[in-house]
């Protein structure tokens, strides 16, 4: 196996804002990136869907470039622009041709500083994620299939178990001050780090952010909030109704360990042989051998999760199969995993594979015009979650070292039905006496 | 390094800082070969991680067999990777997670494809399998018959999906008897699939002489093309005669196609006409003047329906090029009671882009933007790829990489109003919206004649 050699360099400015670069001058653009440890579970209560509204906002103006002027530099510089909202980060991030990194660092260092937005902002914003959600999922097949889903099943402990992308009243109910109030809490130079990968010297790099970045005034954080899970002592289940499409589907979720530590690296790697494609257990039994499922598929939040999360697979099964006798062909699978160890004849292909994927994930892009945004991704994770950057070289050590018998052990322990939440799309159509409305 | 480096303090600058000069493109070392059986071969090397891409096409797709068998170039490569005469489904499956490899087989309107990729060390493996179903797949029967029943499910979630069925209808409409009218086949036609077919659109179709074949990522050339001439060499088969199609429909006003779908909570609108292809001496003027309308973030559409009215999340316009011919097309899904108001921004925003010329500032911003987009699109193994097989499948000049950015730089305001006068049909352009007809059908009406359709394709 050849071992990762990845340039990576970081600093803490003085503000407590931490700068992690990365160079590589095989193509001349760079990828810049800032992530604010704040996400869906810290969103205030009765403002469910306000930590993905604000992202939006901080694309509506900041002292000095105002709406739509961090688009127009960023487009007008050849470049690409976006956010996303998770659960534990947010992060905003633009791929520039290299010789606009600079007026990047000002942008971010800009919007980090003095957001300026208005109410008609705020309320141009809440129709655009109206719009957001219907296409992504009130008006989809499957929307919103297990992600929504399954969290309110699943957890108990509201930051966990809320709808992540908002129910309208309370978007409806986000005002000015909360935007406010939560720029003002979470989006401070100390609970963020800014990245810059591709083609630049480093040195220069750090004193761009010097520059840009170490007068911005950094405040005292809230003290870190409890996302821990009481302790579960039964299986969980939910249906929730499928409006458009026409096959039943199950997901089923387990609460895996916590990062880093031991049973979490064989439970990644017990994900991979359930869920590694069609050569995985679970494809391979259901979909090609027994024919009961016409589609699965499943995976682990493995590194861009910092709190209570699951491993989940998702199963698209016949209508003549019920839930239960498809859960039972599922339960068999896991029932095997549990009771004989696998041989290393399965799982020295699944660890090649898995090393495979992480290869393509620092190498890809976020669709074909974010170079390196895999990459950065996951430093910012490294950065934020194990205060450790440098483990990009290093993580894969953990999972190539796991054993049969670490495999075995990891699902007796979490692949329980009192660590388990299922829930079922049952097709609308369905409940009538005779389901010939396709 | 944790400490912080010395500070030097300033006050925020009030303006952006100006760009730095531009640095030149740096291409990926790029061969190019023809192999005696007719293959082409372009290898493209990137060393950064040690992963290697490869993509076998064939120049023969849905297309070439859409009037009698809609689908079954398709449904052939979705087969290919059940079998081969020497490994089973599941051997092939194994033999994919042993080499850390991921395998697609698909067909488009205009090619079908094999697409491999996986850890450099194992690229000999991964060619020979890439042959292997290239050249001998079995098409097992049990196999054929589970694809075809997913094949049915997937149809049934595409048809209750919004997109899908706005696009399933504007190809219709624009497209007419050409056979790029037909982007899925019906339930009926897919139950009427005999096996004995597949074998034979494989046999005919999957030639060295129909191929191309590009390889990137982490190899030495001179290695990899000996690689590629030991598996593909021997292989000899004749090219498939090509085929003649119907021409597209000529349309002159505006008409409305609504597609109703019971219980939409949300309106999906689809507005097209015909356009060119990317050999077409416009495409470059029509691919700026596009991006300045609708095709980018920063476009007028964009600000206007979505930033300035709040109608919907992720409106854009786009150039959609096939083979033959293209269409230019403009989507957004909006809430129900704005979509004649849509309606009206997005020929309100065609119409000024036919009447004046853009202003200098839209203009350069569009041309640095075209022009690093497309250096980020080539800083990816993937991007490489899909840039290079573009070039090639489409016969493209073989400078069109090399000097794509050059030409976008040359073009004026001109050239965008004519582009634009040529290829954005305002008054003859077809409009689809799907939704539910109850919410939609007055406002649809105001935009001309309107047909209905289920979502079956069924006039209603």
């Amino acid at each position: 196996m050849k071992k990762l050699h990845i340039p990576v360099e970081h600093t803490t400015l003085a503000n407590g804002l931490r700068v992690v670069v990365s160079p590589d001058h095989s193509a001349p653009v760079v990828t810049v990136g800032v992530y604010y440890q704040i996400g869906f579970r810290l969103e205030p209560r009765g403002r469910s869907g306000f930590a993905h509204l604000f992202e939006h906002m901080m694309f509506q103006g900041s002292e000095n470039a105002g709406k739509m002027e961090h688009i127009r530099l960023i487009n007008s510089s050849g470049g690409v622009l976006n956010g996303t909202t998770n659960y534990d980060i947010t992060n905003y991030f633009e791929s520039v041709p290299s010789n606009a990194l600079e007026r990047v660092l000002w942008l971010e260092a800009d919007r980090m500083r003095a957001l300026k937005v208005d109410d008609e902002n705020l309320r141009n914003q809440r129709d655009v994620v109206k719009e957001e959600v219907r296409v992504n999922v009130m008006n989809q097949p499957y929307g919103g299939f297990p992600w929504l889903d399954l969290p309110p099943i699943a957890f108990r402990n509201w930051p966990n178990a809320h709808n992540f992308y908002g129910d309208f009243a309370d978007l409806d109910a986000a005002t000015l001050a909360d935007v406010r109030n939560f720029y003002r809490t979470y989006y401070s130079p100390n609970n963020a780090v800014l990245l810059m990968l591709g083609d630049f010297d480093p040195a220069e790099a750090f004193v761009f952010a010097n520059r840009y970045f170490d007068d911005i005034p950094s405040h005292p954080l809230p003290p870190r909030a409890d996302v821990s899970e009481p302790p579960q002592a039964e299986e969980r289940r939910g249906e929730v109704v499928e409006k458009f499409g026409t096959l039943p589907a199950l997901a089923i979720g387990y609460t895996v360990p916590p990062r880093t530590t031991s049973d979490w690296y064989a439970a990644a790697i017990l994900d991979r042989v359930l869920h590694g494609g069609r050569a995985g257990r679970i494809y391979r039994e259901l979909v090609l051998e027994k024919q009961i499922a016409v589609e699965t598929d499943g995976s682990m939040d493995v590194f861009d999760a910092n709190g209570p999360t699951q491993m989940v697979t998702r199963i698209f099964h016949r209508p003549e199969f019920t839930s239960d006798a498809t859960i039972a062909a599922y339960d068999e699978i896991i029932r095997e995993l549990r009771e004989k160890e696998i041989t290393e004849e399965e799982l020295a292909p699944v660890k090649v594979k898995f090393r495979a994927d992480y290869y393509s994930m620092l190498e890809s892009g976020m669709g074909s015009h974010m170079p390196r945004f895999g990459l950065m991704h996951y430093l910012a994770c490294f950065t934020l979650f194990d205060g450790d950057p440098h483990r990009i070289n290093t993580v894969l050590d953990g999972f190539m070292a796991v054993t049969p018998a670490q495999v075995k052990a990891a699902a007796q322990k979490y692949l329980v039905p009192q660590n388990r939440a299922i829930v079922a799309r049952r097709p609308a159509e369905s409940e009538n006496a005779n389901g010939d409305s396709r | 390094m944790t400490t912080s480096t010395p500070a030097t303090i300033n006050s925020h600058p009030s303006s952006p800082p100006a760009l730095g000069p531009e640095r030149p493109a740096a291409w990926p070392k790029r061969t190019v070969r023809t192999l005696a059986n007719g293959m082409q071969v372009v290898l493209a090397e990137r060393h950064a991680f040690p992963k290697i891409s490869a993509q076998l096409f064939f120049r023969s797709g849905n297309a070439v067999v859409a009037h009698r068998y809609p689908g079954l170039a398709e449904i052939t490569a979705t087969v290919i990777r059940t079998g081969t005469a020497s490994r089973s489904s599941r051997q092939i499956e194994e033999d994919l997670r042993r080499m850390g490899a991921d395998l697609g087989t698909s067909a488009g309107a205009d090619a079908s494809a094999i697409a491999i990729s996986g850890v450099a060390e194992f690229s000999e493996g991964l060619l020979e399998l890439l042959a292997d179903l290239a050249r001998n797949a079995s098409f097992p029967v049990d196999e054929f018959e589970r694809e075809r029943r997913q094949k049915l499910e997937g149809l049934r979630i595409e048809r209750a999906t919004p997109s899908f069925l706005a696009t399933e209808r504007l190809r219709h409409v624009l497209f007419g008897k050409h056979p790029y009218a037909i982007v899925a086949p019906t339930e009926a036609q897919v139950e009427a699939y005999r096996h004995e077919q597949l074998p034979e659109f494989y046999r005919h179709n999957y030639s060295p002489a129909n191929a191309l074949l590009v390889v990137v990522g982490d190899f030495p050339g001179d290695a990899m093309f000996e690689q590629i001439e030991k598996v593909f060499g021997a292989w000899k088969s004749p090219a498939p005669a090509p085929v003649d199609s119907p021409a597209p429909p000529h349309h002159s006003g505006r008409h409305v196609h609504l597609v109703h779908l019971p219980g939409a909570v949300q309106s999906q609108v689809l507005v097209g006409n015909l356009g060119i292809t990317r050999r077409d001496p416009d495409w470059y003027r029509t691919v700026l003047a596009n991006s300045i309308y609708g095709g980018a973030f920063h476009s007028r559409l964009v600000i206007n329906i979505r930033e300035q009215k709040g109608y919907t999340y992720s409106p854009r316009s786009g150039l959609n090029a096939l083979r033959q011919f293209g269409y230019f097309s403009v989507h957004a899904a909006v809430r129900n009671e704005v979509t004649a108001a849509t309606l009206t921004e997005i020929f309100y925003e065609m119409d000024r882009m036919r009447s004046l010329p853009v202003t200098n500032e839209e203009l350069e911003s569009a041309r640095s933007y075209l022009s690093g987009v497309f250096s980020l699109g080539v800083a990816t193994q993937d991007g490489v790829l899909g840039q290079i097989s573009g070039v090639y499948l489409d016969r493209l000049p073989e400078d069109y990489l090399e000097t794509y950015r050059a030409r976008i730089h040359a073009l004026t305001a001109d050239d965008i109003l004519a582009a634009a006068r040529r290829h954005f049909d305002s008054p003859n352009a077809q409009i689809v919206v799907v939704g539910d007809r109850a919410q939609l059908a007055a406002q649809a009406a105001l935009f001309g004649e309107v047909t209905e359709y289920d979502a079956q394709g069924t006039q209603i």
